[in-house]
């Protein structure tokens, strides 16, 4: 069992590095890929900081943890989409009858499905989280906490869009549904918790999880709080589980096809 | 020991049926309507070890939607698969391990990297210790004369080099059985003549039963000793390679140059292919006229040359496939 689990991470580093390979054949869209997306988000910033010169308080966040809530955002999305970039294509995949090749080797289909394609501008969002993190003020404990609530946010996302994706084992276009989850849950993760109340609330902390990804960071990195820590870990490993049931469960239902090209 | 057996698979496929036009397709999300195709029925067969096995049938008859149950990529709805005994259904890894696969018209193979660093890749999907990587990239380098294209970027490779390349990298592992879904789609004559013979020397040398789907008679003629014809989803014909050639149709082609014109016009077991003046072909069915006989009416005397040949096997097969529509 160990020796599956050792096997089948050597195997995933290796398709991610050559991945990356790939992506660094073109060395200047490479570059700038990563500068431009850093300078995008930059921008956001820009109107946060209006905003505070009119305002101390919005929606119970100042303007530290606005920063620390686009850190967090950023380092999310940036680790969910350099690493897993093709489980936001599940959807199509599982459509185009892509995972033949996955198929017929003796390794995780999940696994290597999402792990075969990597987005050089997430790198841009990662540094660019890091950053915030230094503005908001880093400690070792706070790089630490930042990280592991990366790793958790990051793993909630992607599993996320593959529970949703794994739909299209059952209705034929489920693609529409995850592009709309993803969206919201970006547009959502860099606006202060306080100013949603209600169903949306609930619906934050439930199937658009954007209170577990970034509001409980906010709160564990301003204030530490164990218990939040354990239930944002918890939730991973939950979502994990539940991502891989869904799409194995699904799997038998794969039609496959006859389209060319399995790896671009 | 059979190494791969089949009893009585079938698959099913629920196709969206859709009426025409912006209407139907209101229509039918309000109330949508579904067909099933059959796409495989019933079919039972069994591969024994070390055969070349040609698995041969129409566009649409069932072949890809039967390899792909028998290497774990679709699940079927009833029956059994057995594959050097392992079910795919329950143990699709432990059968991967087993079995290599080559789809003509898909890729596997990263393209940015070249052959080498490919068959690495490969190397480590399934587990092989690098040592033992290198051993076999250099024992295939060798047979499969690549040697000058091993460091060469796969996007830059010539389609039938790459296809070389996507078969070594399904023997890396030294599978027990190689499923090869038209491995010579979109060859030049002598580059498919080339992956031919190097089929037949795995074969040879190392054992390895194989799974072979093509459109190619050439394929089929010079590989396979066995045949077996699915159309419809059902399998037509299950026999030996002679039995297909000589017996299956009875039939002759004569071809032959006359000094005068001969009538066969109305002769029983006889039917005129080609009648132009002194050059004549004629089909003889040996089920209802020998061929001496045939000869014998062609008168000997008369006959200024004369090729007697087989029906060639691409008719024989479009013959089975077109018997079987109706």
């Amino acid at each position: 069992m160990l020796m599956v689990v050792k096997n089948q991470i050597r195997i995933t580093i290796l398709s991610i590095k050559y991945a990356l390979m790939r992506e660094m054949l073109n060395k200047t869209t490479f570059i700038t890929n990563i500068v431009f997306m850093i300078l995008n988000n930059a921008s956001f910033l820009i109107q946060w900081i209006v905003l505070f010169s009119l305002k101390k308080n919005i929606g119970g966040y100042n303007i530290k943890q606005v920063i620390l809530l686009w850190g967090i955002a950023s380092l999310t999305y940036g680790l969910s989409h350099f690493f897993f970039k093709k489980a936001f294509d599940l959807s199509e995949t599982i459509n185009n009858g892509k995972l033949d090749v996955f198929l017929v080797q003796p390794k995780n289909v999940l696994i290597q499905a999402i792990t075969t394609d990597v987005e050089p501008s997430a790198i841009g969002d990662m540094i660019y989280g890091y950053i915030m993190l230094f503005i908001y003020g880093i400690s070792l404990k706070n790089f630490l906490l930042f990280t592991l609530f990366g790793i958790c946010g990051s793993l909630i996302i992607t599993s996320i869009t593959i529970i949703f994706s794994s739909l299209s084992f059952w209705f034929q276009k489920s693609d529409l549904i995850v592009d709309t989850v993803n969206r919201l849950m970006v547009n959502i993760a860099t606006y202060p918790d306080g100013i949603f109340k209600g169903l949306t609330k609930i619906l934050l902390y439930t199937i658009i999880p954007v209170g577990i990804v970034n509001y409980i960071p906010v709160k564990v990195l301003t204030e530490f709080n164990i218990y939040l820590t354990l239930i944002s870990i918890l939730v991973t490993i939950l979502l994990v589980l539940l991502s891989f049931l869904i799409f194995n469960k699904g799997l038998k239902r794969y039609s496959s096809s006859n389209l060319m090209i399995a790896r671009t | 020991m059979a190494i791969i057996e089949v009893n009585k698979l079938s698959k099913t496929f629920k196709v969206k049926l859709k009426e025409k036009g912006l209407k139907g397709s209101l229509k039918s999300i309000i109330k949508p309507k579904y067909k099933e195709i059959k796409a495989v029925k019933n079919i039972s067969f069994q591969v024994e070890k070390g055969e070349i096995i040609a698995f041969i049938g129409p566009n649409g008859a069932g072949k890809s939607t039967t390899i792909k149950m028998l290497t774990g990529i679709l699940y079927p709805d009833k029956g059994n698969i057995k594959v050097l005994d392992i079910d795919p259904r329950q143990e699709r890894k432990k059968l991967a391990y087993e079995i290599g696969t080559v789809f003509g018209q898909k890729e596997q193979l990263w393209t940015h990297l070249t052959p080498y660093d490919n068959f690495k890749f490969f190397g480590a999907i399934y587990d092989i210790p690098e040592s033992r990587v290198e051993k076999k990239i250099k024992e295939f380098t060798e047979l499969f004369e690549i040697e000058e294209f091993i460091n060469t970027p796969v996007r830059n490779l010539s389609l039938g080099q790459r296809i070389r390349c996507e078969i070594i990298a399904s023997l890396i592992h030294e599978p027990k059985v190689l499923f090869l879904d038209e491995p010579t789609i979109g060859l030049d004559p002598v580059v498919k003549e080339n992956i031919r013979t190097l089929i037949k020397r795995m074969n040879k040398e190392y054992k390895t039963t194989i799974f072979l789907t093509s459109h190619d008679v050439g394929d089929i003629e010079k590989l396979c000793k066995r045949v077996i014809i699915i159309n419809n989803g059902t399998v037509v014909l299950d026999d030996s390679m002679e039995n297909l050639k000589y017996h299956y149709l009875n039939k002759k082609i004569v071809e032959a140059k006359m000094k005068e014109k001969v009538n066969l016009d109305d002769e029983e077991g006889i039917t005129i292919l080609k009648d132009k003046g002194y050059n004549l072909k004629i089909e003889v069915d040996t089920k209802k006229r020998s061929i001496a006989d045939a000869i014998k009416l062609l008168n000997p005397d008369n006959i200024v040359d004369i090729n007697i040949s087989n029906i060639p096997l691409e008719d024989i097969i479009s013959n089975i496939y077109k018997k079987d529509r109706k």
